[in-house]
């Protein structure tokens, strides 16, 4: 019986809303735009204020934060790779172990060599010598304990010692730059020195290794991750309730509703943004500017889940995808700065560089943020197309609602124009995809990765070419093989357009003149790739159009011909 | 019993018909690529060892002032080829042809104390990779010149072989496949407990013959039987690829048993939220915080299950119990709080 009332009152409280809501939307009538979109996100304040107004549920966030907080303070210095895997046995006068990796048994000799040798122990402290075994368990065990005593001799000597005759070692870095070499280095004697001496201790100087900043640099991006959970839901949440019905037959554009629905999520982010460079000694506006466009991309994306998304199990899953994929796209690049210069890729980079008071220049700074506000970009005009009841509603199988998807995005303009134009848009995408497949590939055999690679790399483009062309003609925009063919051109050209451009890009980031020259010295070396990348995608639209042959079938026979292709070029054969 | 393999039956359909599974196993088969991919890329960048291995030894030192000194050991000691030089012009003049990648400067008549220089490359990569590399010889250079202060330094013998890849595969790798199908199992019972609720089919359910504990318990068991077999197929995957595990069983029971604990909860937060977005939330929360206290209480299951794996002598099944205890008491709680879903 409770429930019924309880479900009665929800019926009420979702009229009111609805009353309210309508209201709201003939207030907005004689508004302007912004005004619409402020209305819009304080309506989704206003909801999430609900759901989390009264009751227990903002004390246990609180105090989950706190608990939270409070074990990462703790954790921050024990954790380490290997907890609790080698044991070890001590006796004698052995400076005490306290190392998440290590745990201790405190033996006397005779017995600490019983249990070594029984292999309950993995090596054996007594005094200043250490006993192990030949095999590897015991040797690994070495290895991490010579890692720890090095550090606990370091804090003894310090402390026990004189500074000069603890630390009696000094190294004076300089940097030569090779430009200047002809002339003066041999005659004048003086180097030409690149940046003022660096003078470090070694033992107290680790070579620089990035992981702490990347560290840092995730703090960063965790609460963009977790306040997406919530402008996921969001639409998902008008969704059952129906409620994005009356809101879409009000006056205001998709447009404004997607950008006022996320105006609260945009200024939250930014605003931890602030705080997190605040509390971790970070240059303000310089974090911003490095953040926002990745805060635009995860938010792009997180607008498309539940678009797609037909049950719930659906949108935790993909969302995990996701999840995972963006992490893993910031973060592994990010671990080689300095390394590499392809550490550029991620936009976590930029800020291990601020960490470290390093310099970089807007070259740098476009390298990751371009792609990402172009993928944002993106999402948003999709969104905007996206954003109708028919589509919202429908439950089809997943492929089928993105074809529709593509169709809807493409079909408002003349196919001239769309087709190339979407050719050219998704290559950020498609870049991001071919990062993502290197990771999966290097899983495989040595041999196999350069196959796997261009195999899937082919199939990729394979996709992204036909997909358009293949979604207007099963919606009867695109009838005439004439067409299907002008349009499988155009299509190349898009891709070849972006592909040059983003190439460009990246090579003037990585600087290798010999590769550049060799890639836009000529023009007929342009020409070669366009006529390929029509003939591939010709293929493939005329075989699923035309000759009604599965989708799948013709994306395969395009691929194989592409893939033939970039083997015959990676052996040398133009 | 029956009603109650049917919610069985019907959760696990609805998985593996809507292909969800596919998606999560990919999520586990590119989180164990990547981070595999980013140690060995790590490797290969930052320690010394595998940098020596790979193209290390062509590595040339160039060494002004004395020859003798025992630096110059060391370097060559570490597989550094050394060429030694007259003055600091000389040895620029072959940096700059590309005869030598660095210089060490080392001044005369060095007894206790020593300031020396070392010239690097402009090229942060080249000149990061070299600092890693003469990184070992420096600090045996001043390890002995401590001695020469007359400060002993203890433990300076020490070999061992390079264990980041053991402890990573035993700490990480084997810990992470096994626990990230628990964390699905959370998340699936979620979904599945509040989607009822949301699209009002709750009451339809019960009324099969039902019970709501039943009902619960039937989804709890779908997520948790998911991951069992997730656990199952990894476990195999990783003893194909040659990595020796030991007592699969018990991990295999613990790997269950911490799918039951984060199922059990998640079930808690759907039954007292009744929403799916708060749950989530909370849920994920709650995982984050249980992490870090079990770890900080030593009673972690992460570490249980690396102990189990590499055989360790003080690890048995009494380990894994503790953890039953703890599934049964949280079981024991959801029994007597879950009318409240249907309030």
């Amino acid at each position: 019986m409770l429930f019924f009332t309880r479900s009665n009152f929800l019926v009420v409280g979702d009229c009111v809303v609805g009353k309210v809501t309508l209201l709201a939307m003939t207030w907005m009538r004689a508004q302007n735009p912004m005004k619409q979109i402020l209305v819009i996100a304080w309506r989704e304040v206003t909801r999430l204020r609900k759901r989390f107004g009264g009751g227990a549920s903002p004390i246990a966030v609180v105090l989950l934060l706190v608990v939270l907080g409070l074990s990462a303070f703790a954790l921050r210095d024990t954790v380490s790779l290997g907890s609790g895997l080698y044991r070890v046995g001590v006796s004698g006068d052995v400076p005490a172990i306290q190392d998440s990796r290590f745990s201790v048994v405190a033996v006397d000799l005779y017995q600490g060599k019983t249990l070594l040798e029984q292999q309950s122990i993995d090596v054996l402290i007594d005094g200043a010598q250490v006993i192990s075994r030949a095999d590897d368990r015991s040797q690994y065990a070495v290895k991490a304990l010579k890692q720890y005593m090095e550090k606990q001799e370091l804090v003894r000597i310090g402390s026990s010692f004189p500074q000069d005759a603890a630390f009696p070692l000094r190294v004076g870095i300089n940097y030569l730059k090779p430009d200047q070499a002809s002339g003066e280095a041999g005659a004048g004697g003086e180097a030409p020195i690149a940046k003022p001496e660096e003078i470090i201790i070694p033992s107290l100087t680790p070579p620089p290794a990035p992981f702490t900043q990347v560290l840092v640099a995730l703090l960063y991006i965790m609460p963009i991750t977790f306040i997406s959970i919530f402008f996921t839901s969001s639409f998902m949440d008008e969704k059952i309730n129906r409620r994005l019905t009356i809101l879409l037959s009000a006056p205001v554009t998709p447009f404004q509703i997607i950008l006022g629905k996320m105006l609260p999520y945009a200024i939250f982010a930014l605003a931890t943004t602030a705080l997190i460079a605040v509390l971790t000694g970070g240059n303000v506006p310089l974090a911003l500017a490095i953040f926002a466009p990745t805060t635009l991309f995860i938010f792009a994306i997180y607008l498309l889940v539940p678009l797609f998304y037909r049950t719930f199990k659906d949108t935790t899953f993909i969302a995990m995808l996701v999840t995972t994929l963006t992490t893993a796209y910031l973060v592994f690049p990010a671990m080689f700065t300095n390394t590499s210069d392809l550490a550029y890729i991620s936009p976590l980079t930029l800020a291990v560089k601020m960490y470290r008071n390093e310099p970089f220049g807007w070259r740098e700074y476009l390298f990751p943020s371009l792609p990402m506000s172009a993928i944002f970009g993106f999402a948003m005009f999709a969104g905007t197309r996206l954003l109708n009841e028919e589509f919202l509603m429908g439950y089809r199988p997943i492929t089928r609602k993105i074809i529709d998807a593509i169709y809807l995005i493409m079909a408002h303009v003349q196919p001239y124009l769309s087709v190339p134009l979407w050719s050219l848009f998704v290559i950020p995408s498609v870049y991001m995809v071919q990062v993502v497949l290197l990771a999966f590939a290097t899983n495989l055999p040595l041999g196999m990765i350069l196959g796997v690679m261009l195999i899937t790399s082919a199939f990729v483009e394979e996709v992204v070419k036909s997909v358009g062309i293949v979604a207007l003609a099963e919606h009867g925009k695109v009838t005439s093989v004439r067409d299907v063919l002008v349009l499988s051109f155009l299509s190349g050209l898009g891709f070849l357009v972006g592909e040059k451009i983003l190439l460009l890009l990246s090579l003037s980031i990585v600087s290798q003149a010999p590769v550049s020259g060799a890639l836009f010295g000529a023009g007929v070396f342009l020409l070669i790739p366009l006529v390929a990348h029509f003939v591939f995608t010709a293929i493939v639209t005329l075989l699923k159009t035309k000759l009604k042959v599965p989708y799948l079938l013709a994306l395969i026979v395009g691929t194989v011909a592409h893939f033939i292709y970039n083997w015959y070029l990676m052996r040398g054969g133009l | 019993m029956t009603p109650f393999w049917a919610v069985v039956k019907k959760e696990l359909g609805s998985v593996l018909r809507d292909r969800t599974i596919i998606i999560a196993i990919l999520i586990q088969l590119f989180i164990a690529s990547f981070s595999s991919a980013l140690l060995l890329g790590m490797l290969s960048m930052y320690d010394s060892d595998t940098i020596m291995k790979f193209g290390g030894a062509q590595i040339k030192i160039g060494m002004v002032g004395a020859v003798d000194n025992p630096l110059t050991l060391f370097v060559t000691q570490r597989g550094l080829q050394v060429v030694p030089f007259d003055t600091l012009a000389n040895a620029e003049t072959a940096f700059f042809q590309g005869a030598v990648n660095a210089i060490v400067v080392i001044p005369p008549n060095v007894r206790d104390t020593a300031e020396i220089k070392l010239y690097l490359p402009d090229s942060e990569a080249v000149s990061s990779l070299i600092r890693m590399v003469i990184q070992e010889p420096l600090k045996q250079y001043e390890n002995y010149l401590r001695t020469q202060n007359g400060i002993e330094v203890r433990y300076t013998d020490l070999k061992g072989k390079p264990s980041i890849s053991f402890e990573f595969i035993y700490s990480v790798l084997i810990p992470m496949l096994m626990f990230f199908p628990a964390f699905v199992a959370g998340s699936m019972s979620i979904d599945s407990i509040t989607e009822e609720v949301e699209n009002n089919t709750l009451q339809t359910l019960l009324s099969a013959p039902l019970t709501i504990n039943g009902m619960i318990g039937a989804k709890i068991v779908a997520a948790v039987a998911l991951s069992a077999l997730q656990c199952a197929a990894w476990l195999a995957l990783l003893q194909l690829n040659g990595i020796a595990i030991q007592h699969t069983t018990w991990i295999l029971l613990l790997a269950v048993i911490v799918a039951g604990i984060t199922s059990t909860s998640a079930a808690l937060g759907a039954v007292l939220l009744k929403d799916r977005e708060r749950s989530q939330f909370i849920y994920s929360l709650i995982l984050l915080a249980g992490a870090a206290i079990s770890t900080l209480l030593d009673v972690s299951p992460i570490k249980t299950l690396s102990r189990l794996a590499i055989g360790d002598h003080y690890t048995s099944g009494w380990d894994v119990a503790v953890f039953a205890v703890f599934l049964a008491a949280l079981y024991f709680l959801l029994l007597k709080t879950s009318r409240r879903l249907m309030v």
